[in-house]
């Protein structure tokens, strides 16, 4: 066989082939998983990221939240136990104060943050969660600052 | 080199609206090009036809997603021809197949009569199928699919002359099965 009839009879192997069942069921498949795959990840992506923020935003409010509480719970401790008399008296606010300003703001600010993202994401159990949490520090830091006096 | 578009027209206009997510019209594209792509993947897979059916199904899967970069510089059909070759070589490098080795001559199937009934072309297509992964793209790629050794060796990370002698090697082989004297 010469080179021509070589390369006649490669070429006549160039046919097309059917595939010997239908692909097109498991192509769709195969579609119909990566657009959902691409239709979850933004979302997902945008939920797992806003919670982590605010996570961290809320820690650092609590941090400062507790450690001020802490603060005001010993002294009122102290006061308290140098000077009974002074118990019942009543506990006036001070928002002078910067430390229990700043506490308030933060946590303020977290709720009114946590409150927007759940009307975004009203089905989100951790942003619930957190808004939850939120509301009982804040409710913590005025009794503090109530016994505190 | 690729071979001639189907049916461009209808093409141009089902991968317009496939690129923006028109799952029927891309559907129908498969059913116009499939048999097409099939055959150069079923031929890249030594006639394997398990593996053809998964390269051809990888292929259209992977042209969905870059539909909505094509930018209709060539006719779809050449687009797509490409880009499945390109799927089919690309899983031959992952599989780093057996760059340079070839068949133990202990392995050569019986020689056959002088082709080309249909029965020999099976005989030659089988023999396709013995040769290394590599040897039998080069051979694939250049005698049957008509492209140059340059564009070979720029796919399959070869240098040119690399691509010549696998394709020698290659054919010496094929003749030899058809009981040929090279």
């Amino acid at each position: 066989m010469n080179e021509f009839e070589w390369r006649q009879q490669m070429r006549s192997l160039r046919q097309p082939v059917a595939p010997r069942r239908d692909l097109w069921g498991a192509i769709d498949a195969a579609l119909e998983a990566r657009d959902d795959d691409a239709a979850a990840a933004p979302a997902a992506r945008h939920a797992s990221r806003q919670p982590w923020l605010l996570a961290a935003a809320l820690a650092g409010a609590f941090l400062l939240a507790g450690s001020i509480g802490l603060r005001l719970h010993r002294d009122a401790g102290t006061v308290t136990g140098n000077a009974p008399a002074l118990t019942n008296a009543p506990a006036p606010w001070n928002p002078s104060d910067p430390r229990l300003s700043g506490a308030a703001i933060e946590l303020d600010a977290a709720r009114l943050e946590l409150q927007q993202a759940i009307q975004q994401s009203p089905h989100s159990p951790a942003l619930q969660r957190l808004l939850a949490r939120t509301e009982r520090q804040q409710t913590q830091l005025r009794q503090l600052v109530h016994e505190a006096g | 080199m690729p071979p001639a578009p189907v049916a461009a027209d209808d093409d141009i206009d089902d991968a317009r609206a496939a690129a923006d997510g028109d799952r029927r019209a891309f559907q129908r594209l498969y059913r116009r090009h499939v048999d097409r792509i099939h055959g150069a993947l079923y031929r890249l897979a030594g006639y394997d036809h398990a593996r053809a059916e998964d390269l051809t199904q990888e292929a259209f899967v992977r042209a969905w997603q870059k539909l909505p970069g094509f930018r209709h510089e060539s006719a779809f059909g050449t687009w797509l021809y490409r880009l499945a070759i390109n799927v089919a070589l690309m899983e031959l490098r992952a599989r780093r197949a057996d760059p340079v080795g070839f068949v133990d001559e202990e392995q050569l199937p019986e020689h056959g009569e002088t082709p080309f009934c249909a029965a020999e072309r099976e005989e030659l297509e089988r023999a396709i199928g013995k040769l290394p992964p590599r040897a039998r793209a080069v051979l694939v790629l250049h005698d049957v699919e008509g492209w140059r050794h340059e564009e070979i060796g720029n796919e399959l990370d070869m240098a040119v002359g690399t691509s010549k002698a696998q394709l020698h090697r290659a054919r010496q082989f094929l003749r030899k099965v058809l009981g040929e004297t090279p």
